[in-house]
């Protein structure tokens, strides 16, 4: 039995329950001491030791109820009203001689094991099904069933084993539809894993992930932004001790007669950095910016300020906009918003490094971080690179996303060569991969 | 073989000494609690507030006849008010008061490294287990007879006290760094709350048993309030409980826990009420809803939630 809750536990995992291996070791003592006669009690048992949250509660729930689910061999088959003694022969074979005597438990039991043999929670996708169902027959000893049939059939024998053979070839083929049933809710279970498929989506180009899997990244997104903000906080906490607190030492002394027994430390100021973020909001970079910028707002609790400008062919400070909407209707309302005052021509950096240094320069300050999202695809105009410089010198960190591969960068009017000595940190960016490693670098203080 | 063996043989056997105690529960939270003794592990309690969290571990310790000992978690709870701390003043009282005993000890060495050399064979004095201060967590762990743990809103402390912890709930036992490891004499039974206040961490999690307490269902609240309030008529309890689930159901910022219909029950007994009706629930909402907006927006449906309420009643009379 130990093996079957090897196998519940590996669904429940599946399903996104984290499950450790001292929690499955719990769970099976636990299994031990209620025992598996009294189901509610088992499943009461598992939940204690397996789940542990509200969360995990409800999916533990869902996931108990089918994969413990013994429905087969449930269907009122009719009372075997024939005769035991006119089987005969048939009964030598064991899977014969159990669906003779409709032996329901027997057979339940019979198959989990032979789909165990046949290793069936391996299942990933439809077309195994028969493959499986196969295997599961042959192991439970399906041809030598097939044979005694045949043998009694060509036995022209009497009317009674004649009857026999009947019932077995109507027994075979409940059989047959049973594993089918069981396969199929194996595959329900096993197959709709989610982790094979968030490490793919994890390393696909964003530009050519497709819509229908937008609803799926955002939930990534924010799997990983829990985890961006988990480790952060908690290097905040530990980084916590400043100078000696001198005053709260010596009235802490009193109580020990003057003795600096305890000495008291002040706390450092949490130090959260202050982003400006500038996006081309082209084509071809729009699809990271809708990602860098659902992992940034997301992130704002450990963000202090965060300014947003975007330009095309000329810049606008989009901040409001992600003040006023919510991410999702801000994101919508920069791709396509026709009132607003940006001229969707061709990518101009030289407008957007002359526009930023004349009227927005003097939001860079010493605790800035920059964040300049962009394929630098300038369109041959004026690169200005000054402007970069005279940014990277007044802010913390200046860090340059591209999403273009390595090799196309400085090919045709691609200016990121030129840039690229000015900023502290030029990456390739376009796997939700890259994202994640940029919004950690952002977070943690040093440069 | 264990000191509570006896009393945890069947689920069935706990279920109903928690009940002897008072203290009406489904059989998820007796599973757990039965499991939690066989396996001797932590329980880890989490639900809304007011279901009934620590009473579990009060009713438990009532059960096993044994002390219960709790620690109330706070914002900045740390080892010295949990685990344990030096008598420093005692330590410097001795000090004191050993003073002249030191002279004479000194005495006739009169070189530094001789007297240093001395004072070495009484180092350890002043940091044994007689200047030591014993908080609820070392306390738990020295009882003889065993007791029932209580850490009550884990999710107030920080996260150092969780990890910090650790040891306590997988080993029973704590590490001195002055003394040593000091084992549990016997292994308590540990019960840890939490409000959800922030998400635990996974370590955490994993050395306990997860029991989530939702807020119950209409039979076992009228159980629980026969249980705590037999005087009450049969009538009303079945309109008050089939009222305060229906509350439960509005959007509001906190529906009322069973603490709080318990509460109700007895205002509404003190009226010496017969049954529910507009005006008195008008003008007892302020018992089951604490917040003003609450009230208001129960008040708004009061009609209609009160012939409900009514109406319940009539329907599970006439079954």
């Amino acid at each position: 039995m130990e093996g079957v809750l090897g196998d519940f536990i590996t669904v429940l995992r599946k399903a996104g329950v984290r499950i450790s291996i001292s929690e499955s070791l719990d769970a099976v003592n636990a299994a031990q001491i209620m025992g598996y006669d009294n189901r509610r009690r088992l499943k009461e048992a598992l939940s204690a030791s397996l789940a542990k949250s509200h969360a995990e509660k409800k999916i533990f729930d869902s996931c108990f109820d089918s994969f413990f689910s013994f429905n087969f061999f449930q269907s009122p088959k009719k009372a075997n009203a024939h005769h035991p003694e006119a089987y005969g022969e048939a009964l030598k074979d064991p899977l014969a001689a159990l669906v003779l005597k409709d032996d329901k438990g027997q057979l339940a039991a019979l198959m989990t094991e032979a789909g165990r043999m046949a290793n069936v929670s391996s299942i990933k996708n439809p077309m195994q099904k028969s493959l499986f169902t196969m295997k599961i027959l042959n192991q439970m000893g399906m041809p030598g069933m097939e044979a005694m049939v045949g043998q009694i059939k060509n036995s022209t024998g009497s009317g009674l084993s004649q009857q026999t053979a009947e019932l077995l070839e109507k027994g075979r083929d409940d059989l047959l539809q049973t594993v089918k049933e069981y396969v199929e809710q194996q595959l329900q279970l096993n197959a709709d894993g989610v982790d094979s498929k968030d490490q793919f989506l994890k390393t696909t180009p964003l530009s050519q992930i497709e819509l229908r899997h937008f609803h799926r990244m955002d939930g990534l997104i924010q799997k990983l932004i829990r985890q961006l903000e988990d480790r952060h906080s908690r290097r905040l906490k530990t980084a916590n001790r400043g100078k000696l607190d001198y005053k709260k030492t010596l009235r802490k002394s009193v109580s020990y007669g003057g003795f600096l027994f305890a000495p008291l430390w002040k706390k450092k100021k949490e130090n959260r950095p202050d982003v400006i973020v500038i996006c081309d909001i082209s084509r071809s970079v729009l699809r990271t910016v809708r990602f860098l910028m659902l992992f940034i707002y997301g992130l704002n609790k450990r963000i202090g300020k965060i300014h947003t400008f975007i330009f095309y062919s000329n810049m606008i400070d989009a901040s409001y906009i992600f003040d006023r909407y919510s991410i999702e209707e801000a994101l919508s309302k920069i791709t396509t918003d026709p009132s607003l005052p940006i001229i969707r021509g061709k990518s101009d950096y030289n407008t957007m490094f002359t526009n930023f240094r004349d009227h927005h320069l003097h939001l860079v300050t010493k605790n800035t971080t920059v964040v300049i999202l962009g394929d630098a695809r300038n369109n041959f105009n004026p690169p200005r690179a000054e402007v970069l410089k005279a940014i990277g010198e007044r802010c913390k960190r200046l860090i340059w996303l591209n999403p273009e591969t390595k090799p196309f960068w400085g090919t045709g009017d691609s200016e990121i060569k030129t840039y690229a000595p000015y900023c502290h940190l030029l990456q390739e960016c376009n796997t939700l991969v890259h994202l994640e490693r940029v919004v950690g670098k952002l977070l943690s203080a040093k440069r | 073989m264990d000191w509570k063996a006896d009393k945890f043989s069947s689920v069935e056997q706990v279920m109903d000494g928690m009940k002897a105690a008072h203290y009406i529960c489904d059989s998820q939270v007796a599973t757990t609690v039965y499991l939690a003794c066989n396996l001797e592990k932590p329980v880890l309690v989490e639900g809304p507030a007011g279901v009934g969290k620590t009473e579990l571990a009060k009713v438990v310790a009532e059960y096993l006849e044994a002390p219960l000992i709790r620690i109330q978690c706070y914002e900045g709870l740390d080892e010295s008010k949990a685990l344990y701390e030096w008598k420093y003043g005692k330590q410097l009282l001795y000090t004191q008061l050993l003073k002249d005993k030191l002279d004479t000890i000194m005495h006739k060495e009169d070189k530094l490294a001789d007297s240093i050399e001395k004072l070495h064979q009484y180092d350890d004095i002043f940091f044994s287990p007689h200047f030591l201060e014993p908080r609820p967590l070392l306390k738990a762990l020295e009882q003889p007879d065993g007791v029932v743990l209580l850490i009550d809103e884990i999710d107030k402390a920080d996260e150092e006290f969780e990890a910090f912890l650790l040891e306590v709930l997988s080993d029973f036992q704590v590490s001195i760094p002055e003394i040593g490891t000091i084992k549990a004499v016997r292994k308590p039974v540990v019960f840890l709350t939490s409000n959800n206040a922030r998400e635990l961490s996974e370590a955490l999690k994993r050395r306990c048993l997860h029991l989530y307490i939702p807020f119950p269902s209409a039979a076992l609240e009228r159980e629980v309030i026969k249980t705590r309030l037999p005087q009450i008529g049969e009538k009303l309890r079945k309109q008050l409980v089939a009222f305060i689930q229906a509350v439960r159901t509005l959007d509001i910022r906190k529906p009322p826990s069973i603490s709080e219909t318990i509460d109700w029950a007895r205002v509404l007994l003190l009226m010496h009420a017969e049954s529910l009706n507009r005006e008195l629930v008008g003008k007892t909402l302020n018992v089951i809803l604490k917040h003003e907006e609450d009230i208001r927006v129960a008040e708004e449906k009061l009609i209609s939630l009160t012939a409900e309420a009514l109406k319940a009643d009539d329907g599970m009379t006439g079954e």
